[in-house]
C-alpha cells in the first residue's frame, strides 16, 4: 500500500513538474498585464529566437519576490507599474545604464540612463453610463449629492498611482477634497480592480482615479463604462524597464528592450490600451498630449508619503 | 488498556517515526527556520546576519498591533462558534438518524470546501451589494449585513463549516448509538445519553476540526481583505500582506507578525491537547458495531428544511453567483438573457492565456500533494499516538506550525530557505517548490484528521496481532491502517482540493512561467476580466468536486473504502 502510494507519487510529481525548469535566455518580471508580456515575448522569440521566461504579479508581489531573492537573484529585466522603483533601484545601484537606439521618439521625461517607459496610463473617472448619475467632468463633481455612497476610490496604500493622485490632489487644498468626498460617502475600496468590479454591476457610480487601459479595455469589451480626464489635470503613470546589474544576460535583456520600444513592440503596448512610449506610435485613445498634467514635485510627495497615507487613513476611518 | 510496546522488535515505530521526521523536516522545519530567521536577522535576504533583533522592537511597539491581534482572535472565535452552530447539529443527525438522500447531501455540502474563499466572497458581493443579483432578482440588497464583522463571519463560516460537518458525522457514527443505547438502558433520557455519552466521546473529531477551523480562520486572507477593510477592520494576515507588498518591503516585520499567528494556533492546539488527554476516547475495539440508524420520525420536515437552508446558503448562492457572472458577456449587462453568453467558457477551453495548461499544472500539483502529505501525516500521527518514542511530542507540534503560517510568509520562507547561492541543486523556480509549499501549509490536514482516527482505536486490537505473530509492519498494514484509511482518505481529498485553488502563496513562489488555476484567475481579476476568472472558477469547482467522488466510488468498487 505505501509502496505504490510512493510509486504513484514519484510518477506524477516528475510529470507534472517538468513545466517549470528555468533554462530560458531572458527572465522578465512584470506587473504590467500578462497579454501585453504574452505578445511581447512571443514576437521578441520570434524576432531574435531568445527564449523569454516570465513571472507576472502586482508591483508588489514581484518586489516581494525580487527581496525575497536577493541572496541569488535571477531576475534580468524588470518592469514595474510604478516609477518610484526606477529611482529607487537606481539609488541602490541595482540597475545597468543602458540608451537604446530605440528610444530616441520617447520623450526625455519618460527616460534615464537606467530606465524607459515601456507604456503609460493615466489616471481618470471610471463612471458608470447606466448610473443614472450624471457625467461627472472633474474631481470634485464626485462630491455632489447625484454621487452621494456612489464613489470608490482605490486605495492609496496599494496602487502607485493612486497615492500619486492623492498627495497632488491634497497638496492643492490641503485634504479638502477628500473630507468632502468622505462626506458625500466615498469609500477607499482595495486596489484597482477591486475598486472598478463594482462600478461595473452598479454598486457604484464611479471610480475616482482608476487606471485608465483597463477600463477602457472593459469599455472595449461592451461594458457601460467611460473614462473622463478632468480638465483640471490628472497624474500619469509611465511602467519602467529596467535591467538589473545582477543579469548574466545583460546583452540579451538589451535586445529586449530594443524590442519593447521597437514599431512591433510598441504597437502590442497600444493594443493593450495604454499610451505607447514612443510620441510616434498611433494610439485608439487620449495621448498625454490630450491630457492636462497635475503639477507637484514627485521626490516632495514621495518623501511625505507616511504622513499623506496616515492623514487618509483618518479621514477614512481605517484602524 | 495501554500495551503498547509489546515485543522488543520496534522496527515499524521506527520506520514510521523516520518517515515522518525526513518528511517534516523538508516540509516544515526548512521554511519554518527560515521564516524564525528572518524575523531575528533583518538582513537575512541578503544573505547577512547583520542587527539581530533590530525589528523585533519596532514591528511589536507598532500601535496598530494589539487592534489587529485582538480583531484576529475576534473573527477566529465567530467563525468556530458560528461553523460550530451550524454544522454540530447537522453532522448529528447524519450519523444518528437515517437522513433522506444522506448521500445527495454529504455530496453538496462538500462543494463549499471547493470553492476558494476569495472567489465565494466576491460571489457574495456580487449577489447582495447594490444593484447586485439579489437587488436585480428581488429589488433590494443587503450590502449594510456583508461589509461587517456579521458578514464576514457567515461567509467565513459556510465555507469551513464542511471540516466540522464531516468530522463530527464520522466520529459520531464511529461512536455510534451502542455506547448511548446503555447509557438509556440504566434510565438516561435520550438528550441525557447523548450530552453525557456520545457528544463527549466524539469530541477528539470535534475538537481537531474546530481547531482546523480556528486556525483556517485567522490564516484566512481574501475574505477580510475584501470585507473588512471597508469596514475598517484589519486583521494580522492583512497586515502580514501589506509589509509584504508595500514597497520598502519590510519581511523582517512580516515575519514577526506570522509568528504571532503560529503562536495563537500553537495555544489552540495544546488547549485541544490538555482536553483530550484527560480520558481515553477508545471506542473502536473489535467488537461489531451494530450500523442501524434510526428514523427520523416528526423530525423529518425540520431536519430536512434545515439541510436545505444551509446547502443552498452554503454552495446555492455562491456557485449560483460565480456561474451567472461566467455566463454574461458584460457584468453591466447585468442578469438578462440578451447578456447570456459561453464565450468566457470557450475562451478556457480553447486555452486563452494558458486557461488547460493551469488546469493540469493544479491538478497534478493538488494529487501528488494529496499523496506525500497523506503519507507525512499517517506516519507522524502514528508516531505521536502509538508509540512511546522520545520526542514524539515535537513531531506532533512540528505538524501543527504550518497551520497558521499565512500562505504568503510559507512562501516568503521557501524562497529564502532556496535561493541560496551556495546550494548545489535547488527546487526553486520549478513546479517542486510549489509542490514543497502545498504540502507545508496542508499538512495540519491529514495530520490531524489520521491523529484523531488513531486516538479511537484501542491498543489491544495492535497487540492481538502482534501476540498472534504480525510484525510490527504487518500489524500497522493490516489492521491499524485500514481503520485510519477512511479518515486519510477524507483528509487527502480536501488536501487535494485546497491545494489545487492555493492562491496566496502561489502567486509569489510560482516558477516563472507556470500558471496554476488560482493565479489564471486572478490574473483575469486584476486585468478586470471578472467572467473569464469566474468561469475558470466554475470549472475548477466541478472538476475538483466531481474527481474526488469518482475516486471514493472507485475505493467502495474495490472494498478499501467502508460506505
Amino acid at each position: 500500500m505505501l509502496k505504490s502510494l510512493k510509486n504513484i507519487t514519484f510518477g506524477v510529481v516528475a510529470a507534472a513538474l517538468t513545466a517549470g525548469v528555468a533554462h530560458a535566455d531572458v527572465t522578465v518580471y512584470t506587473a504590467g498585464p500578462q497579454s501585453l508580456i504574452d505578445k511581447l515575448s512571443a514576437g521578441f522569440t520570434k524576432q531574435t529566437g531568445i527564449k523569454v521566461n516570465v513571472f507576472q504579479a502586482t508591483t508588489g508581489k514581484v518586489m516581494a519576490r525580487i527581496e525575497a531573492e536577493a541572496a541569488n537573484p535571477v531576475v534580468d529585466v524588470l518592469v514595474s507599474a510604478s516609477w518610484d522603483t526606477a529611482t529607487d533601484f537606481a539609488k541602490r545601484g541595482w540597475l545597468v545604464k543602458y540608451s537604446s537606439p530605440n528610444a530616441a521618439k520617447v520623450p526625455d521625461f519618460l527616460k534615464t540612463d537606467s530606465a524607459v517607459a515601456q507604456g503609460i496610463s493615466a489616471l481618470g473617472i471610471a463612471w458608470n453610463t447606466k448610473s443614472g448619475t450624471p457625467k461627472p467632468t472633474e474631481w470634485a463633481d464626485l462630491t455632489k449629492k447625484e454621487y452621494k455612497d456612489l464613489v470608490n476610490i482605490p486605495d492609496p496604500a496599494q496602487s502607485g498611482s493612486s497615492f500619486e493622485l492623492t498627495a497632488a490632489l491634497a497638496g492643492q487644498d490641503n485634504f479638502k477634497l477628500f473630507n468632502d468626498l468622505k462626506a458625500n460617502g466615498a469609500i477607499i475600496a482595495g486596489a484597482n480592480a477591486d475598486a472598478l468590479n463594482p462600478v461595473l454591476q452598479g454598486a457604484k457610480a464611479a471610480v475616482f482615479g482608476a487606471v485608465d487601459y483597463i477600463t477602457l479595455a472593459a469599455k472595449a469589451k461592451g461594458e457601460s463604462i467611460d473614462v473622463i480626464f478632468p480638465a483640471s489635470g490628472t497624474v500619469i503613470a509611465p511602467r519602467p524597464a529596467m535591467i538589473l546589474n545582477w543579469s548574466k544576460n545583460q546583452d540579451d535583456a538589451k535586445k529586449f528592450i530594443d524590442y519593447m520600444l521597437s514599431d512591433e513592440g510598441q504597437k502590442a503596448v497600444a493594443d493593450e490600451m495604454l499610451m505607447p512610449a514612443r510620441t510616434d506610435i498611433p494610439a485608439n485613445r487620449p495621448l498625454i498630449s490630450d491630457l492636462k498634467l497635475l503639477k507637484y514635485d514627485t521626490a516632495a510627495v514621495y518623501g511625505k508619503r507616511k504622513e499623506t497615507l496616515a492623514e487618509i487613513t483618518k479621514i477614512y476611518g481605517g484602524k | 488498556m495501554k500495551a503498547n510496546g509489546i515485543g522488543g522488535a520496534a522496527q515499524s515505530p521506527a520506520l514510521a517515526a523516520w518517515l515522518a521526521i525526513v518528511g517534516l523536516i523538508l516540509v516544515v522545519a526548512v521554511p519554518f527556520g527560515a521564516v524564525v530567521l528572518q524575523g531575528i536577522f533583518p538582513n537575512l535576504g541578503q544573505g547577512s546576519f547583520a542587527g539581530p533583533f533590530s525589528s523585533l522592537f519596532a514591528t511589536l511597539a507598532d500601535s496598530a498591533l494589539i487592534g489587529m491581534a485582538g480583531n484576529t482572535l475576534l473573527l477566529g472565535g465567530c467563525v468556530v462558534l458560528a461553523s460550530a452552530v451550524v454544522a454540530v447539529p447537522l453532522g448529528v443527525f447524519r450519523a444518528l438518524y437515517r437522513i433522506p438522500y444522506a448521500p445527495f447531501w454529504d455530496v453538496v455540502l462538500l462543494v463549499p470546501f471547493m470553492i476558494p474563499p476569495y472567489i465565494a466572497t466576491l460571489g457574495w458581493i456580487m449577489t447582495l451589494q447594490p444593484r447586485g443579483y439579489l437587488q436585480q432578482l428581488v429589488g433590494f440588497n443587503l450590502a449594510p449585513f456583508l461589509f461587517s464583522l456579521f458578514g464576514m463571519t457567515l461567509v467565513m463560516a459556510f465555507n469551513t463549516f464542511p471540516v466540522v460537518y464531516f468530522a463530527v458525522s464520522r466520529t459520531v457514527e464511529a461512536v455510534g448509538s451502542r455506547y448511548a443505547d446503555v447509557g438509556r438502558v440504566f434510565g438516561a433520557t435520550p438528550a441525557r445519553a447523548f450530552w453525557r455519552i456520545t457528544l463527549p466521546l466524539s469530541a477528539p473529531g470535534l475538537a481537531a476540526s474546530l481547531m482546523l477551523v480556528f486556525a483556517a480562520a485567522i490564516e484566512e486572507y481574501g475574505t477580510p481583505a475584501a470585507l473588512g477593510r471597508r469596514a475598517g477592520f484589519q486583521v494580522l494576515v492583512t497586515g502580514i500582506d501589506l509589509r509584504i507588498t508595500d514597497w520598502p518591503i519590510d519581511l523582517p516585520g512580516a515575519a514577526i507578525l506570522s509568528l504571532l499567528l503560529v503562536a495563537m494556533s500553537l495555544v489552540t492546539f495544546l488547549a485541544q491537547r490538555w482536553i483530550l488527554s484527560r480520558r481515553s476516547y477508545q471506542t473502536v475495539g473489535g467488537k461489531p458495531t451494530a450500523k442501524d440508524k434510526r428514523p427520523l420520525g416528526a423530525l423529518k420536515v425540520p431536519v430536512m428544511i434545515a439541510f436545505a437552508v444551509v446547502a443552498f446558503l452554503a454552495t446555492g448562492v455562491p456557485l449560483l453567483a460565480i456561474l451567472a457572472t461566467a455566463l454574461s458577456r458584460t457584468i453591466s449587462g447585468g442578469l438578462s438573457l440578451g447578456n447570456l453568453s459561453l464565450n468566457n467558457f470557450i475562451l478556457v477551453f480553447g486555452n486563452s492565456a494558458g486557461a488547460v495548461g493551469a488546469l493540469v499544472n493544479s491538478f497534478s500539483l493538488g494529487i501528488a500533494t494529496a499523496l506525500i502529505t497523506g503519507l507525512i501525516g499517517v506516519t507522524a500521527a502514528y508516531t505521536v499516538v502509538k508509540t512511546r518514542m522520545r520526542g514524539r511530542m515535537t513531531i506532533d507540534v512540528m505538524t501543527i506550525l504550518p497551520n497558521a503560517l499565512p500562505g504568503i510568509v510559507v512562501a516568503v520562507g521557501l524562497i529564502l530557505a532556496w535561493n541560496m547561492p551556495w546550494l548545489p541543486a535547488t527546487p526553486y523556480n520549478t513546479g517542486f517548490i510549489l509542490l514543497l509549499a502545498y504540502c507545508c501549509i496542508l499538512l495540519p490536514q491529514p495530520v490531524r484528521y489520521t491523529t484523531a482516527a488513531f486516538q479511537q482505536i484501542g491498543d489491544n486490537l495492535e497487540a492481538a496481532a502482534r501476540v498472534f505473530g504480525a510484525s510490527g509492519i504487518t500489524a500497522f498494514r493490516r489492521i491499524l491502517l485500514p481503520l485510519v484509511f477512511p479518515s486519510l482518505a477524507s483528509a487527502m481529498l480536501l488536501v487535494f482540493a485546497l491545494a489545487s485553488r492555493e492562491l496566496v502563496a502561489s502567486v509569489v513562489v510560482a516558477p516563472v512561467g507556470m500558471q496554476t488555476i488560482a493565479t489564471f484567475i486572478w490574473r483575469q481579476f486584476e486585468q478586470g476580466s471578472i467572467g473569464l476568472g469566474m468561469a475558470m472558477a466554475f470549472i475548477a469547482i466541478v472538476i475538483t468536486t466531481l474527481l474526488p467522488l469518482l475516486l471514493l466510488t472507485l475505493l467502495r468498487r474495490s472494498g478499501l473504502v467502508a460506505e
